[in-house]
């Protein structure tokens, strides 16, 4: 112990030291666990038989191909503003002062029309660039849920109540600035893990980097959330749906668990008769913003040390906004 | 080199299944077909262009090996569009989306075809009963009961992907149940609840069967 107090701090290898090019062992160690997962339910539950192995494959790879348009389309997005957006650019678009940057990031969510799988590797690459973390954070969180084409969803799917579409709205924006600004005030840098790119690194090189890196993640939250999606029935929820604390955090554990696109769970949402408006609002707020796909593509971005911050203080604040949000306009 | 395979390997199978097939339907919308086209361009463009790039020895990211699961799972599994098995629980069927400011038109035919999800909105939210006493036609897979003299034809509706299914019932009587996820077409007279039944969207509505063809499963499984 005493010698080891006596090296001098040269010495003492980075932390990434032997470790290159190896794969980390969460992942692996997660997939052994929903493997167990899967074994237990064969062996303990007979009637668990091929179709349900069956409709798990079907909903896993109905995951992996819904992503992927998406996963690609952010992917290219991004290798784009690494390659051809100068640093410049960023520093005169966005207010000096981070704390505004923040809620400017956060709206400017609204423009890029896609779903979750998108806007992981494009905040990275914002991040890549010089824009502060947090404001690529409040960018990260509201661009799945406020976009044109998520709204609209969401005012299909719930026919006679447009203030649905609009507590989502303003829940969703209000949770990717608040979480912006409390990671500007609380944040450290060294939580961010870098990204391992070259700096010579080419447009085709960062490109195909970040899609095998991001992709193999997707395929880890795909697992996990086709497993969920088979083991627990739906009706064990309609049981939790008469309390207002546990209906909301029921329907907020579920978003987070079924991690479906930000695109199409107000159809689902709007399915759940059962629960309260509020209820629905928190599934709506909580999905885009933390489930298990993209909890696995964050921990393969942004490195383990984040997610376990972020995802957490996402979560909490995200029912929290919805309570709010509920109440006064639903 | 084995990461740029992996590239052609995905987007080889993505391609697949949405030209060569129509498997892609198994999973997603029609809709998604020339996204997904576009992406397995691009990924297959981008692994053979990384086959003629110099080895530099650095190793792309071992994580990236899972993404021959989903490839696996298309070429080995093929997996089935959601049948019985994600149907099967006893609950009352969703609620289809925007029926509530659908107006029914007056059925004219003597045979009227339409979808399991228009069936429940007219059972349950249509005010005029304009279903009341007319012969439909429905499309579905067949799912057993608990219930006893009853069965399911059953749909799985889907929004975006396969993972967001809700399965839209009707319970059938009157007829014997086919094998357990046959597809069908079920013709018959919806019958009103009576007095003192559970309020619309309690229970799936039921409809008394005349005919139940059994038919191969269609192209595009998903309402």
């Amino acid at each position: 112990m005493v010698e080891r107090l006596e090296v001098p701090p040269a010495e003492v290898p980075p932390a990434d030291w032997g470790r290159k090019g190896q794969p980390s062992f969460g992942p692996w160690v997660f997939i052994a666990v929903l493997g167990l997962l899967l074994l237990g339910q064969f062996v303990y539950a007979p009637y668990l038989t091929s179709p349900a192995l069956q409709t798990w494959s079907t909903v896993f790879v109905a995951i992996c191909v819904q992503a992927l348009p998406f996963l690609v389309f952010g992917v290219l997005l991004s290798a784009a503003i690494t390659a051809f957006v100068p640093a410049s650019f960023w520093t005169r678009a966005l207010p000096k002062r981070a704390a505004l940057a923040v809620p400017v990031a956060g709206v400017a969510g609204a423009v890029l029309p896609g779903c979750e799988c998108a806007s992981v590797p494009v905040a990275s690459g914002l991040i890549s660039r010089g824009v502060t973390p947090a404001a690529a954070l409040a960018f990260l969180l509201s661009s799945p849920a406020i976009n044109p084409v998520v709204i609209v969803a969401t005012v299909v799917a719930f026919p006679g109540q447009p203030m649905m579409a609009v507590a989502r709205f303003v829940a969703s924006l209000a949770v990717a600035v608040l979480v912006g600004w409390i990671w500007l005030r609380f944040g450290k840098g060294e939580w961010l893990q870098a990204r391992r790119h070259h700096d010579h690194a080419s447009f085709a090189e960062a490109m195909r980097h970040d899609l095998l890196h991001a992709g193999g993640f997707l395929v880890v939250g795909g697992m996990a959330a086709a497993t969920m999606n088979v083991i627990v029935p739906r009706q064990w929820l309609n049981a939790l749906a008469d309390n207002v604390w546990v209906s909301v955090l029921a329907l907020a554990l579920l978003a987070v668990i079924l991690s479906i696109c930000s695109e199409a769970d107000a159809f689902v949402a709007a399915s759940l008769t059962a629960f309260s408006p509020t209820a629905r609002l928190a599934f709506l707020v909580v999905g885009p913003m933390v489930d298990l796909k993209l909890i696995a593509l964050q921990a393969g971005t942004f490195g383990r040390r984040f997610t376990v911050r972020f995802v957490p203080l996402t979560f909490s604040l995200a029912v929290l906004v919805s309570v709010v949000t509920g109440t006064v306009l639903l | 080199m084995t990461q740029s395979l992996l590239l052609i390997l995905l987007g080889g199978a993505v391609l697949r299944i949405t030209t060569v097939s129509s498997e892609y339907l198994n999973y997603v919308k029609p809709g998604f077909r020339f996204l997904l086209i576009a992406a397995g361009a691009v990924v297959l463009i981008l692994g053979v262009a990384g086959l003629f790039k110099k080895e530099d020895g650095h190793r792309g990211p071992g994580v990236a090996w899972l993404l021959t699961l989903p490839v696996f799972a298309i070429f080995l599994i093929a997996p089935p569009p959601l049948g019985s098995y994600a149907a099967r629980s006893e609950d009352a069927p969703a609620r289809p989306a925007a029926s509530a400011l659908t107006a029914y038109t007056p059925l004219t035919k003597p045979v009227s075809d339409m979808t399991i999800g228009e069936f429940l909105g007219r059972a349950w939210g249509d005010s005029t009963q304009s279903m009341a006493g007319k012969q439909v036609k429905l499309t579905g897979f067949a799912v057993p009961s608990k219930k006893d003299g009853q069965w399911y034809v059953a749909r799985m509706q889907i929004a975006c992907c396969a993972a967001d299914a809700v399965p839209l019932k009707v319970a059938v009587l009157g007829m014997p149940a086919p094998e357990e996820d046959q597809w069908i077409e079920v013709t018959g007279t919806w019958v009103p609840p009576k007095e003192g039944a559970p309020p619309p969207g309690t229970a799936a509505p039921e409809m008394t069967a005349v005919d139940v063809t059994e038919i191969p499963q269609p192209v595009e499984p998903y309402e």
